[in-house]
């Protein structure tokens, strides 16, 4: 009867609100029934992804690889908080493969009992609402310590998975080489200065990326992200599979008055940093928001080293444009203001191709029209 | 003169939000004002510098707070630089250090007691725009915050600024504290990108000359459209 009534509004909020319905049927069947996650979750095999970075695309790839098992439900959207689950959930299927945001991860660990659970990373992000990157990764591993019938997969070059997976009953550590963190500093662990060599960190307490399971090779952050969908799909079974790279970034293609833009989804450091390292033209669109989603907040710009723009054409914009411009124009590297993509692109007379870094609601607003 | 020597802190350590940028505001200020810098960045690890003139702290979380703070308490240098009156600049985390005493991971320390200030934890994060306006500018000034600190001020110390919205040292009336060259606040943004003024004022301080205006256009525009977030 819940489940009866969620689904009609979500049919009515998709018809009427013309809204991707991914999130209110779960919100109105948890809202009437709180156990709901739990049951819908009784007797399929569930697998959940959460990390800072590459939880979209990697739930993705991850759904392609367990969908060789048998029917599988996966988001569709990048939605990640439990309503979406719940929505996901209510279509039936052998398997389940949930993309959770990382506070909601310990809720979706002991509510549906997961089979498989892949912790790709934790770094800065949204830090009005995440607050502290070691208090999110001591909540995860209080519920990695609480799930002894759970597998978790991590990538444990990163300090903070590391430490959420050090008590694990079953794990399996997966390092690339070693990948130096921008927040790694300190031991999650034992709060000590935490000591690298390189790309590899070990301390006095024992926390480092050479107690490893599975050794890989190094590579992009999506390369590391389609390693750990194979290894995790390998536990329920599911052969690795070769994946299409458009499936591995969150890169779309559009043509926005006449030029080819290719447009990559950034949201916090970490990924900035990534993004700036794949630019490879001279012409760049920057678009900066400060929205919920994005961080409300755009203090985390001055840690992001935009040298890889130095000497390239440069046009800012978005809501928090002249935030950016001001952290280029410190940095030596002047940039062009404008209110949008489109007038952004005025400035590349003659150019067929231009690269765009767009923070999340600015990128979900270009892949939706 | 010779060059301003900035010192950044402990970086590693307390620069989680963003606070590093203020070194290079500083930079990119004194250049206009035809002054040259260099920005010493010292870890955990290093010796602080004795002969500093703008010393930086950051924002951090509570274990990299008490490590900073473990490091700073290794030698006197800070201390000893601040007496014979350089400048210091601390934010959030790096505010509390500098006071009389906090707490990070459920305990209370004693700070370096550069501020007479006490802070203890609140009920509530303080998360927000915070605008503030400067008793030695006498200009608003714009942040953000993030933290579940309670600062009070004891006889030694002044406020750094009166909130006009926000919560500043956690009861919306203040924000920050000062004290001779030792400037505190709980603004993030970073303060110094936000608020051009102020890494003026620290210039002029640092090198007791003042300065005449200077054109910035994207500066004040900037400093001006952060005013109303």
């Amino acid at each position: 009867m819940s489940l009866a009534l969620a689904k009609l509004v979500g049919y009515l909020s998709r018809k009427l609100l013309h809204k991707s319905g991914e999130t209110i049927p779960g919100k109105v069947l948890l809202t009437i029934y709180p156990r709901a996650l739990t049951v819908l979750a009784k007797g399929r095999k569930i697998v959940l992804v959460s990390g800072t970075n590459g939880k979209t695309s990697t739930t993705k790839a991850l759904a392609q690889v367990v969908s060789q098992l048998g029917t599988t439900v996966s988001n569709k959207t990048g939605s990640n908080l439990d309503r979406a689950s719940a929505t996901t959930l209510m279509s039936p299927s052998e398997y389940a493969v949930l993309e959770v945001d990382e506070l909601y991860l310990p809720k979706l660990v002991a509510e549906t009992q997961p089979r498989v659970v892949l912790l790709l990373n934790l770094s800065r992000d949204q830090l009005h609402r995440m607050h502290e990157v070691k208090k999110v990764a001591a909540r995860w591993k209080a519920a990695v310590d609480a799930a002894p019938e759970t597998t978790f997969v991590g990538d444990i070059d990163d300090p903070f998975v590391a430490y959420a997976l050090s008590a694990a009953v079953n794990s399996v550590r997966v390092s690339f080489g070693g990948s130096r963190h921008g927040d790694g500093a300190v031991c999650p662990a034992c709060g000590k200065y935490l000591k690298w060599v390189g790309s590899n960190y070990s301390c006095s307490c024992g926390l480092t990326n050479k107690n490893l399971d599975q050794e890989r090779r190094a590579g992009s952050a999506a390369f590391r992200n389609a390693e750990l969908a194979n290894i995790a799909g390998g536990i329920l079974g599911a052969p690795p599979i070769t994946f299409e790279p458009s499936i591995l970034e969150r890169v779309i293609e559009r043509k926005v008055t006449g030029v080819d833009c290719s447009i990559r989804l950034v949201k916090n450091p970490a990924s900035w940093s990534e993004a700036l390292k794949s630019i490879k033209g001279e012409s760049v669109v920057l678009i900066l928001n400060a929205r919920q989603v994005d961080g409300l907040d755009t203090s985390w710009l001055w840690d992001v080293s935009f040298e890889a723009l130095r000497g390239k054409n440069v046009a800012v914009c978005g809501e928090r444009a002249i935030d950016m411009a001001y952290r280029l124009h410190v940095a030596g590297i002047e940039s062009r203001l404008e209110n949008d993509l489109p007038g952004a692109l005025t400035h590349f007379n003659g150019v067929e191709s231009v690269e765009v870094l767009a923070a999340y609601t600015a990128f979900f607003k270009l892949v939706s029209s | 003169m010779s060059a301003i020597r900035i010192v950044r802190i402990h970086n590693e350590l307390l620069g989680t939000y963003g606070d590093q940028g203020n070194a290079e505001v500083l930079a990119f200020r004194a250049k206009f004002h035809g002054i040259s810098t260099t920005i010493i960045d010292v870890s955990y690890e290093d010796q602080l510098p004795r002969n500093g003139n703008i010393f930086l702290l950051g924002g951090a979380e509570d274990a990299a707070q008490l490590l900073s703070l473990e490091a700073l308490k290794r030698e006197k240098t800070l201390e000893s630089a601040i007496a014979d009156g350089a400048v210091l600049l601390a934010v959030c985390a790096g505010f509390q250090i500098i006071g009389n005493s906090f707490w990070a991971d459920g305990q209370k320390v004693g700070g370096l007691s550069l501020l007479d200030v006490e802070s203890s934890p609140g009920k509530n994060r303080c998360v927000g725009e915070v605008k503030a306006k400067s008793m030695i500018l006498n200009l608003e000034l714009s942040g953000f915050e993030n933290h579940s600190g309670v600062t009070t001020l004891n006889s030694g110390a002044k406020a750094f600024a009166k909130v006009s919205s926000g919560h500043g040292n956690g009861d919306g009336r203040f924000d920050g504290a000062v004290a001779g060259n030792v400037f505190g606040t709980y603004m993030h943004g970073p303060i110094l990108a936000r608020n051009p003024q102020l890494a003026d004022l620290l210039l002029t301080r640092a090198t007791g000359r003042a300065f005449s205006q200077i054109s910035d256009p994207l500066a004040t525009k900037y400093a001006g459209i952060a005013r109303k977030y």
